[in-house]
């Protein structure tokens, strides 16, 4: 058997996932939800911005929170100072006289004891968290209120892509962003949403006093409060058009230990406390097919990784065995004539390149839906070309970590 | 039936559809290719027909035909890369890839008794390459061996190279590798019927060749 018919099955997969992304997209529940307008409700609502060393951007999230067209007699931002050692005091300090704005100061404790230490300050019907590295659009907040009218309905996510991306690298994470924001679509139609991202995420007050305080969460608290709203028979809902932007990391070291944390607190959840929502058909799609899909998802992309690394080392070193001896300037040419005969098509590579256009479209459909502003082009070749080879370094490290248990720091 | 239910149905129908399109347009390629191959043979079989014939109708001076040879090899030894590609494509089991190659192999001792007829004739010396090679897996110098041939043939286009699977099941090749006495130690090279076995480098193989052959080989023919 050859190590291509090892991958027919994980790219059976992802074809089958993403037509029924795809199909979802096009029915009843995505266009309701495409169809919803922003409401004229206005609940109380309290927006947390945890803060940890984050003295650089604070501010200008501040601000983008006091642009929110919102009455400013029911919205109250409450700033978490969490023992920051940097200038985020000061920087927060700005905002003291602000009537809107509370500055709350604690010792260290991890994001989920900041998030905790504001809800418990305030009597807000809906809470909501914003990341002190993100910026929302002004619309955002009334875009997030009509989802929550469902009673069901526990939480709200938003739709994340990056700011300001400069780099290859933040261009191809915009691209994976806006990714998230089709499939956030698509899963909250049918309730199977797993994680209520950082950037702008709402829970229902009356809800989070039933279900507890965040928890640390293996580093992924936002993942866990998720999964316990979802376990309690709870909804999570999306608004497509609550544009966030969040700042991105700019190297491939960073990018990688933020996604190991992702990808080892998904583990840790799921093959924990959580297991028993995977495989369960009481939880619909989300036991039935999201987080089965994720789960076969990180071995897939380790799979077809480490195929693609085996079959470069051995045509790399059969080549250059073949080739030992023969005159580099005859070996460096290409000597087979441009000829449809020699057109490298085989099914793997055809069902490959099905699942990366599949994915390229509902790219362009995220931005299309979310109205997200930018050109995606650099965004669409970055990620075509970067994300495969880059995605599996962090797939094989949480692999490892929760392998072998290894426990990191937050930064 | 529930919203979720019928969209994996849909999800389902397109997957397969899908993957099935895909098989089937691969399988068509392979066809067109295999088309295309047959095609090419044929055409190179009319020619060696046309050479024959040539040689027979102008015995008083045969070597004019020798003009049309060179452009016959090459399009013999573009056949043989087409042939190649179609192996690793379709497998070396493959029942249309072995029909080609042994068609293929009969074109081959075909021009090569041609040109032993004209060399004789016209009094030239045209350097000859059999080279047999197994694909079998018990062959493990047989891939550079190829490699270096193509080098030299690339090099030198009057180089007449004829490559033979050791192992192909055909009548002509086995009463010609009998002709020659060439053993089941391959890769086996006949360079202008002297025979040699293995491939340590380049070099080595040069030392086979006709001394001042691979220099003057082009200006020859």
């Amino acid at each position: 058997m050859s190590p291509e018919m090892l991958a027919y099955p994980f790219l059976f997969i992802a074809i089958f996932f993403e037509s029924f992304v795809l199909v979802t997209l096009l029915s009843k529940p995505a266009r309701a939800a495409r169809a919803r307008t922003a409401g004229t409700e206005t609940p109380s609502v309290a927006i947390v911005v945890p803060c940890y060393n984050e003295a650089a951007t604070v501010a200008g999230t501040c601000e983008t929170l006091l642009a929110l067209e919102y009455p400013k007699d029911r919205l109250e931002i409450i700033l978490v100072d969490d023992g920051s050692t940097d200038a985020t005091p000061s920087a927060m300090a700005c905002f003291a006289d602000n009537p809107q704005v509370r500055i709350i100061r604690k010792e260290n404790g991890g994001k989920h004891t900041a998030l905790n230490a504001a809800i418990a300050t305030t009597g807000a019907e809906i809470i909501g968290c914003l990341d002190a590295d993100s910026f929302v659009e002004p619309n955002a907040l009334r875009e997030i209120i009509p989802c929550f009218a469902d009673p069901k309905v526990a939480a709200v996510t938003a739709a994340m892509s990056v700011h300001r991306p400069k780099n290859l690298l933040q261009h191809m994470q915009n691209a994976e962003y806006i990714f998230g924001i089709t499939l956030r679509h698509v899963f909250a139609s049918v309730n199977g949403l797993y994680v209520t991202p950082g950037p702008f995420s709402f829970y229902r007050h009356s809800t989070l006093k039933e279900i507890g305080d965040f928890r640390h969460g293996h580093q992924t608290e936002d993942m866990e409060m998720a999964l316990r709203i979802q376990q309690k028979g709870y909804k999570i809902e999306n608004a497509p058009y609550a544009r966030v932007y969040t700042k991105a990391p700019e190297t491939v070291f960073k990018l990688v230990k933020q996604r190991t944390r992702w990808t080892t607190g998904f583990f840790r959840n799921i093959l924990g406390e959580y297991r028993g929502l995977v495989g369960n058909r009481a939880h619909g799609v989300l036991g039935m097919l999201v987080l089965p899909s994720a789960l076969i998802a990180v071995g897939s992309g380790i799979l077809i990784f480490s195929m693609m690394v085996f079959d470069l080392v051995r045509n790399t070193v059969t080549a250059l065995e073949i080739r030992a001896g023969i005159p580099m300037s005859y070996t460096l040419l290409p000597h087979s004539s441009i000829d449809w005969f020699y057109l490298p098509v085989s099914v793997y590579v055809l069902l490959g390149a099905s699942t990366l256009l599949a994915s390229l479209s509902l790219i362009v459909a995220g931005k299309r839906i979310s109205k997200t502003p930018g050109n995606l082009a650099l965004g669409l070749i970055s990620y075509t070309f970067l994300y495969g080879l880059i995605a599996p370094l962090w797939l094989l490290r949480a692999t490892a970590d929760v392998t072998f248990g290894k426990r990191r720091t937050w930064r | 039936m529930s919203l979720v239910t019928r969209n994996v149905l849909i999800a389902l129908f397109i997957t397969a559809a899908l993957t099935g399109t895909v098989a089937y347009a691969v399988n068509y390629l392979n066809n067109a290719r295999i088309t295309e191959l047959g095609a090419i043979e044929d055409q190179l079989s009319i020619d060696t027909l046309s050479l024959d014939t040539q040689f027979s109708l102008l015995e008083a001076a045969p070597c004019d035909t020798a003009a049309s040879s060179t452009a016959f090899i090459g399009k013999l030894a573009d056949l043989g890369t087409r042939l190649s590609y179609a192996e690793s494509q379709l497998g070396i089991d493959n029942p249309q890839v072995i029909r080609l190659k042994q068609q293929y192999s009969l074109l081959e001792i075909r021009d090569y008794l041609i040109t032993k007829q004209l060399a004789e004739a016209c009094g030239t010396k045209p350097v000859t390459v059999l080279y047999f090679y197994s694909n079998a897996g018990d062959c493990a110098d047989c891939d550079k061996a190829g490699y270096a041939l193509s080098y030299l043939h690339d090099t030198y286009p009057s180089l007449r190279v004829y490559s033979f699977d050791y192992n192909l099941d055909l009548g002509a090749l086995k009463t010609f590798i009998a002709i020659n006495k060439v053993k089941n130690t391959l890769p086996a090279f006949v360079v202008n019927g002297k025979k040699s076995y293995g491939f340590t480098s380049l070099e080595e193989l040069e030392k086979q060749f006709p001394k001042g052959a691979l220099a003057t080989t082009t200006s020859k023919l």
